[in-house]
């Protein structure tokens, strides 16, 4: 904790590069790096496997440590030295671990000297004449980069060694490696790091995380909460229809839980209405339906028995390995292109290969379940916050289940109107676009460590604000929108402006953090009239949001007596969802004498600037002025007394 | 920051029936507490608006 945020880079970056500092990702399956661009944007790169989703594994073989996707592989032939899975795993005792999943890695132990500590025990040779490591061996001694460990020089054979590594030296093997790869893409040492950590991580995981860390030699500017991360995102480059005050839905569909958060998007300022972690929906799932999809149709093609998940024997075991590595491809192809994505093992079963297609009307079938559980989750998240649908604007996701488009079309077919952003409708998800859901959490911890590092070294207080528990960090926020309604004749005003009786213009959103300022501008039309004041007028309104739904019929009308009808064939019915403002409480009004209309076909025109301010403690002012060619005329002003606080 | 929205909309006129009402001694509903996410350039600003007690038409300049 103490050396989170405390240590800054020293001195400025010695070039016009920028500073060296990286975001990561390191989730429990996969993880990823992002680097600034001269331009000063995040970019996630590629390891020197080439790989910008890294596998978290590490794989003992012999003398050779493979790190990320090289050491999948070795979950084939080599599991019991493989680990993986040990991200979700920090801080955790030993019994706290359940112990009833089937063992496809190196099986979690009880560390042999540490009381009730987790740890992996693994077979490794021991290069000679190196004595036998120390107890705790320095992470430093085990080669990041496995390419450069065949030694020129004969030596003598080295001797089989057992060793065991916790749960946090594993992590920071890995760590480190990911900052190697990062450094060895910048050609320069990596002065700070952000690090996403998912928002169940607790104090002892945070703590096993931070050590890992500090073994890894990282200086860690902030640990930033993947929601966080995520939002910032949207808020650096947000699509173009999107209002910079918006409700955002994040759907992070990682391997091993689904975490939901409503943000509350204000001017750049963020906050979460409402979030929930839950691991009974994952992507795993959608890996079990395809794997036992896949293996039946092997048996189908090849008429040799193949059970999976759980496997039936080690046979069925190690197909079931080779199974989940070609799955990744053909998950990777479904989400890249509408056609149809392969899916090959070279000796499956028997010495049998397997060989086949599927396309997404299939591939999506068979996920269906995980998809609809996904989008439940979410309009229960809503609701439990009195949200509905259609009061989201946007959808952010996040982990690489969320990049099938299939999940995104189950959230516009099950209840999510079509106003709703998402990456795909902006097209921003493929080709490594500012939408695509497996490298956003590296990208937003990049731009956060490039705010971190451009705060001076001597702002201390600042730099505490991103800290957690910082009292900054801590607002008010409005619990009703607030807007003005500019009056309208009734008897012109068409149906929509009646309920209001006028044109509605929002001014402060509900929940909204404090203080709060929001400009609009816009033209009032003044009328045909030759003389005589010309005014605007405006009233300042609380309104409660709801929806309207209406139920229309497809096809021929019905009969209008509908006493008789005995549950005849349903026609079709479509479901219209609108957003209705009501009318609440009154807070005042405001009027403008127009000083500088102009003439337009025959009718006099202003333009308005209206400004919303609303102060710490719920006080408002609203100022209204008018906007001519020579600049700003005169502001009026009402002004709206603080809430008084119990 | 002052960024100003500029809306596709025209305000009909103003009806003659139409007058102010008188300034009521009403306020907006409750707050709610919430914690803001430490993130972002946004959020950078509005610690230094409340480190240095600025208000926004400071921050403008
Ligand atoms: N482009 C893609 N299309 C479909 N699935 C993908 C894609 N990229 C990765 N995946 C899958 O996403 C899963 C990994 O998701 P992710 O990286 O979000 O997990 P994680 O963050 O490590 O796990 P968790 O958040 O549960 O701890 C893997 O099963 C991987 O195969
Ligand atoms: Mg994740």
């Amino acid at each position: 904790m103490a050396q989170a945020n405390g240590s800054a880079p020293e001195a400025a970056a010695p070039s016009t590069k920028g500073p060296a500092v990286i975001g990561i990702n390191f989730g429990n399956t996969y993880a990823s790096i992002a680097v600034l661009t001269k331009e000063g944007h995040a970019d996630c790169i590629a390891n020197e496997d080439g790989e910008r989703q890294i596998a978290c594994a590490v794989s003992f073989h012999g003398e050779e440590i493979y790190i990320g996707n090289q050491a999948k592989p070795q979950l084939v032939k080599n599991a019991e030295n493989t680990i993986v899975g040990f991200r979700n795993l920090l801080g955790k005792k030993f019994s706290e671990i359940p112990k009833d999943q089937p063992i496809t890695s190196a099986p979690v132990i009880q560390h042999p000297e540490q009381p009730d500590a987790a740890a992996y025990k693994v077979a490794i040779l021991q290069p000679a004449p190196t004595p036998i490591a120390a107890p705790t061996p320095s992470v430093r001694s085990v080669a990041a980069t496995p390419a450069a460990s065949h030694l020129p020089t004969p030596r003598s054979e080295p001797t089989p060694a057992e060793r065991v590594l916790t749960v946090t030296e594993v992590a920071s093997i890995f760590l480190k490696s990911l900052v190697q790869s990062a450094q060895d893409f910048l050609g320069r040492k990596v002065e700070g790091a952000v690090i996403a950590i998912p928002s169940w991580f607790d104090e002892s995981a945070r703590a096993a995380l931070e050590e890992a860390a500090k073994e890894a030699e990282i200086d860690v500017l902030q640990y930033l909460d993947e929601a966080s991360a995520a939002s910032l995102i949207s808020v650096t480059s947000p699509a173009k229809t999107l209002d910079a005050d918006r409700n955002t839905l994040l759907v992070d569909l990682g391997q091993s839980a689904l975490s939901l958060s409503l943000l509350s998007i204000r001017h750049g300022l963020v906050y979460s209405i409402a979030s929930s972690y839950d691991t009974s929906v994952n992507g795993e799932q959608i890996d079990v339906k395809l794997l036992k999809y896949f293996a039946k149709d092997f048996t189908k093609k090849t008429k040799i028995p193949l059970q999976v998940c759980p496997a039936k024997d080690k046979a069925d075991q190690r197909a079931e390995a080779k199974l989940r590595l070609a799955l990744e491809h053909t998950k990777r192809t479904i989400s890249a292109s509408s056609g149809a994505a392969s899916c090959s093992v070279e000796s499956m079963k028997d010495g049998m290969d397997f060989n086949t297609t599927v396309n997404r009307m299939r591939f999506d079938l068979e996920c269906r379940s995980v998809y609809t559980a996904v989008v439940a989750a979410a309009t229960r998240l809503l609701e439990s916050v009195g949200f509905e649908p259609i009061h989201v604007d946007e959808i952010i996701y996040v982990g690489g289940s969320a990049s099938l488009p299939g999940l995104d079309e189950t959230f516009f077919t099950n209840g999510f109107p079509e106003s709703v952003v998402t990456p795909f409708t902006e097209g921003s998800v493929l080709g490594g676009g500012s939408g695509d859901p497996t490298s956003l959490l590296a990208r937003g911890c990049a731009l956060q460590a490039k705010v971190l590092a451009g705060i001076p070294a001597d702002q201390v207080e600042i730099r505490e604000a991103f800290k957690r528990g910082s009292e900054h960090a801590s607002v008010h926020a409005t619990s009703k929108t607030l807007g003005i309604i500019l009056p309208e004749d009734v008897s012109e005003g068409d149906a929509k402006a009646g309920d209001l009786g006028g044109q509605w213009v929002l001014g402060v959103p509900k929940e909204t953090p404090l203080p709060y300022r929001r400009i609009v501008q816009f033209d009032c039309d003044l009328g045909e009239g030759t003389e005589g004041e010309r005014k605007v007028g405006m009233d300042l309104w609380e309104v409660s949001e709801g929806v309207k739904v209406e139920n229309i019929k497809q096809s021929k009308e019905e009969p209008e007596e509908g006493e008789e009808d005995e549950e005849e064939e349903e026609e079709e019915e479509e479901e219209i969802r609108e957003k209705t403002l009501t009318k609440e409480t009154q807070l005042g009004s405001l009027q403008l004498s127009c000083k500088h209309p102009i003439k337009e076909k025959g009718r006099w025109k202003t333009t308005v600037e209206v400004q919303f301010v609303v102060g710490h403690a719920g006080g408002v002012i609203l100022t209204a002025r008018e906007i001519h060619k020579d600049g700003k005329g005169e502001p009026t002003t009402l002004t709206i007394h603080p809430v008084s606080q119990s | 920051m002052a960024s100003v929205i500029k809306l596709p909309i025209r305000a009909p006129p103003l009806p003659s029936s139409w007058s102010p009402t008188s300034n009521s001694k009403k306020t907006i509903g409750p707050l709610a507490k919430r914690t803001l996410l430490p993130v972002g350039p946004a959020y950078l600003a509005h610690v230094r608006r409340s480190v240095h007690n600025h208000s926004f038409e400071d921050h403008d300049r």
